[in-house]
């Protein structure tokens, strides 16, 4: 019997509402005081073809896929075909038979089948087709010991909004679901059960959510985007909750646009930010290195998705780290923050738009579709300690911690400071007025080339990513500090990783595991540190070059023991993915039998 | 009381890297008597230009200016001014800049109609890369990248702004300062997005489109054209034969800043910290 920990995949088609069944779900499992992660893997298109959304619940933390699927509710035959193998011996499947049935070939024996005429169910019982997936629910519920109160409460809770009616065919579908598995399965339990029904108060959160809350608690008031997968879920958010908070969300003809839109709001001092995945960003790099030049800050959140070209636009990948940090003609000094959980998502953006104004750069959010289109509970945010920090700002109508006024003549925006940062005027105040050109300029922004000049422009700029070492967020490190064999990671696969970490440990190898938040300024000292006394080290990253690996590669040098651990499908890890490469790399080494 | 502002108040100290003669000279000056005329204060205008010869204007106008990439003025343009209406925001930039590169931007921003002026300074050539053809090039125009003439036709940025649902427009001629003045300053007074192309020639590169050849060419429409007829100011830009000045077209619309933002106060005078009842019931939401 396996209780309280469960993964469940929904398959079917595009469209057919696999996913509005899943996120339902995962409510009624956050309701339950259950840790829940679910994971988008749907195809780039509206309805049509095969798709498939898996939500897990168990009682530890929880950021990350299983090894298998113990449950899958597959609405055709299709979503039986493309997931078998994937099936956790033991596990079992809810298959609709109204119109097709399982071939003998595909009916693994090591797994419970529970057919179930669902669309038929529908539409002969209970006269609505709409429902077939919401009786999958009360069969699953049925299936695995849940609550009954608690799932007809979810039910309820979620279509509350469409009225009484819509609430009772739903609530009669589960009902539907359960009885058909009381009269049919009563001798054939699943082998699950989820039992936990305390809910502590908690969210549950997609993570693309989180960036957009945290941007506007951070005093962000300006977003210029363009649709993009996996990112639009950010300019939606913006777009619904700027303008009611004195804010703009505008979506541009195009990424260089967006970009450029940010950074003239950005100009007039305004917190702003643009979101984008993988080939918006190619579009955006030129204007990027214009921030960098013009010292204008700027947010940044770049959604990863399998690329290169249009690649996979719903699938997840870590293949342009390079581009973030290495992207662009000619040195500007920016920031990329990454982070591994929904709450962290929360935290670094607020982060962000203060490193952007007080180093006055562009600062990129690093995030991946594994993360920002997942969901997650996690505990309340705190929102109201957020401290805004606006750096060297001389504002206006006190609207900033200057005093509002400058010297004509005297006021350079480009002056050489120590830190390298220069006192920052807003448009509308008075004396301020100077050039900001994306030639070289001098301190009081007039274009030169002047060969002095140049150089310490350059050096200026560039010493900011000394600066502002202190204020970039240090990794998480995890597991055994003793440990001889070290993994180093970032972004999404913060989940797997803990959780082969844990798993490693309980069958007697001991690990330890940074977790990158900062990538770029390159935390040299961190990663030196961590790896000092490992005798193994493990880089595990979405790509198929191993760009964290070589970036970690060229900071510590070359090690006898370093091993790249790379997955480049468009799925995310799952901690066995982790874990094999880790033992065979110590089977065949003196120190794993030692 | 304010003193009475003149040309020189929007003067820089930095000198001109333009050529002897360029006409850009002439919109530079027509720029600085109308912001003078409309009384406005130089840390209230927001400057926003292109690249190219053009480009280089941002750096010869007392304001806060910015010069940014390639075609792209009208984008941060439009971002300044959505986040501060407070600020008279205005873009210039070239013929390549506006109509080549910058191209996708220009229809869009006139579509949007954020209350900018955008002044297109139009030499039909490729200054600044030493004499290349542009958009607004004439067909057979022998250049290093047209060596056999130039085999495009020309675009009608006007036209095609109209057509895209532009609220102002205007064409003026750099060797005329007193009307182009006047042409600017119904430009900026306009609510809305408004555009004044500029016939502004290269002396250096572009032995068509001459001083003696615009003399020749231009006319100014007359009192008894309508410029709130749309469909005269089609026929007006479309006609062959010698090129129109004047204004050709003006109607009211509400800005894009207005429809975007109901609340008054501009985006970036707005208090960071926001309500926190109002942040509470948002993560009420995923509770």
């Amino acid at each position: 019997m396996i209780v309280n920990s469960i993964e469940i995949m929904f398959g079917g088609q595009a469209g057919d509402g696999s996913l509005t069944t899943g996120d339902l779900i995962a409510g009624v499992f956050k309701r339950m005081g259950l840790e829940v992660y679910t994971y988008k893997d749907f195809p780039s298109r509206i309805r049509g073809g095969h798709t498939n959304y898996v939500i897990r619940a168990q009682e530890r933390e929880n950021y990350g896929m299983a090894d298998m699927v113990d449950c899958l509710v597959a609405f055709d035959l299709e979503a039986v075909e493309a997931h078998i193998e994937e099936m956790r011996p033991g596990g079992f499947v809810i298959f609709d038979n109204t119109s097709e049935q399982i071939p003998d070939d595909m009916r693994r024996s090591d797994i419970n089948w529970y057919e179930v005429p669902l669309a038929k169910i529908a539409k002969e019982e209970l006269k609505a087709e709409i429902v077939r997936n919401t009786i999958s629910l009360g069969v699953l519920g049925a299936l695995i010991g849940m609550d009954p109160e608690v799932m007809h409460g979810e039910v309820a809770a979620l279509w509350k909004r469409k009225g009484d009616k819509v609430v009772e065919m739903n609530v009669g579908a589960v009902k539907a679901g359960e009885s058909y598995v009381k009269e049919n399965f009563a001798s054939r339990p699943s082998g699950y059960v989820l039992t936990k029904s305390v809910d502590g108060d908690r969210l549950l959160m997609m993570g693309n959510d989180a960036i957009a809350y945290g941007a506007l608690v951070a005093g962000c008031r300006f977003m210029a985007g363009y649709p993009i997968t996996p990112a639009t879920d950010i300019l939606e958010w913006m777009a619904k909750y700027l303008p009611r908070n004195g804010g703009v969300a505008i979506q541009a003809e195009d990424e260089l646009s967006a970009i450029n839109m940010t950074l003239g709001a950005a100009f007039t001092g305004a917190r702003a930010m643009t979101a984008t995945s993988g080939p918006g960003l190619s579009l955006m790099t030129e204007a990027i290195g214009l921030a960098g030049v013009l010292e204008i800050p700027v947010v940044i959140v770049e959604c990863a998705r399998a690329g290169p070209s249009t690649g996979m636009p719903t699938k997840t990948e870590q293949s342009n780290l390079n581009h973030i940090i290495f992207g662009g003609h000619g040195e500007i000094p920016k920031a990329v923050i990454s982070p591994g959980t929904v709450e962290e998502s929360f935290y670094f953006a607020t982060l962000a738009f203060n490193l952007a104004e007080k180093y006055q750069m562009p600062v990129f959010l690093l995030t991946e579709q594994a993360l920002c289109q997942s969901k997650a509970t996690l505990p309340l945010l705190e929102f109201g300690a957020i401290e805004i920090d606006r750096g060297k700002m001389i504002g206006h109508n006190g609207n900033g911690n200057g005093h509002g006024k400058v010297v004509f003549g005297e006021y350079k925006r480009f002056a050489h400071t120590d830190d390298g940062v220069s006192p920052r005027v807003l448009p509308g105040v008075e004396g301020g007025m100077h050039l900001a050109a994306g030639s070289e300029h001098n301190e009081s922004g007039v274009i030169t080339e002047n060969v002095k000049n140049r150089a310490k422009m350059m050096e200026k700029r560039m010493r900011k990513l000394e600066s502002m070492r202190e204020d970039l967020p240090k990794g998480n490190v995890f597991g055994d500090p003793s440990a001889e064999i070290a993994i180093i990671g970032f972004g999404a696969n913060r989940g797997p990783i803990v959780e082969a970490l844990d798993r490693l440990a309980a069958a007697g190898t001991k690990t330890r595991f940074l977790q990158m938040r900062t990538l770029w300024p390159f935390p040299d000292d961190e990663v030196r540190d961590f790896i000092k006394n490992a005798k193994h080290v493990f880089v595990v990253e979405n790509n198929f070059t191993g760009q964290l690996d070589r970036l970690i590669r060229a900071v510590v040098g070359p090690l006898e023991h370093m091993h790249s651990v790379r997955k480049y499908n468009g799925r995310a890890f799952r901690p066995i993915e982790i874990i094999e490469p880790i033992e065979r790399a110590l089977s065949s080494t003196v120190l794993a039998r030692t | 009381m304010t003193a009475v502002l003149t040309p020189k108040d929007f003067a820089t100290a930095t000198p001109s890297w333009w050529c002897p003669g360029c006409g850009d000279y002439g919109v530079l000056s027509a720029l600085k008597s109308a912001l003078a005329d409309l009384g406005k204060n130089p840390k209230d205008v927001a400057f926003v230009s292109g690249i190219g010869c053009s480009g280089k204007i941002s750096g010869y106008l007392h304001s806060y200016a910015f010069h940014g990439v390639h075609g792209r003025a009208l984008p941060v343009a439009t971002g300044v001014k959505l986040a501060n209406t407070d600020l008279t925001v205005i873009a210039a930039g070239g013929d390549g800049d506006g109509y080549a590169i910058g191209a996708g931007h220009f229809v869009h921003a006139v579509r949007r109609n954020p209350d900018i002026t955008y002044i297109v300074m139009d030499n039909q050539t490729y200054g600044l890369t030493k004499g290349q053809s542009s958009p607004t090039s004439q067909t057979g125009y022998v250049t290093g990248t047209s060596p056999n003439g130039h085999p495009e036709a020309p675009m009608n940025g006007l036209a095609v702004a109209l057509a895209a649902g532009a609220t102002f427009l205007a064409r003026g001629f750099s060797a005329h300062p007193k009307l182009l003045v006047d042409l600017l300053k119904q430009a900026i007074s306009h609510k809305g997005f408004s555009i004044v192309e500029v016939e502004s020639p290269c002396v250096t590169y572009n032995k068509i489109n001459t001083y003696a050849w615009f003399k020749e060419n231009v006319f100014y429409v007359d009192e008894t054209y309508d410029p709130t007829d749309k469909v005269s100011a089609f026929k007006m830009l479309v006609n062959e034969g010698k090129m129109p000045l004047g204004v050709f077209y003006r109607e009211d619309r509400a800005t894009l800043e207005e429809l975007a933002n109901k609340d008054a106060t501009p985006v970036v005078k707005q208090s960071l910290n926001g309500d926190l009842n109002r942040f509470a019931s948002i993560q009420d939401q995923y509770r």
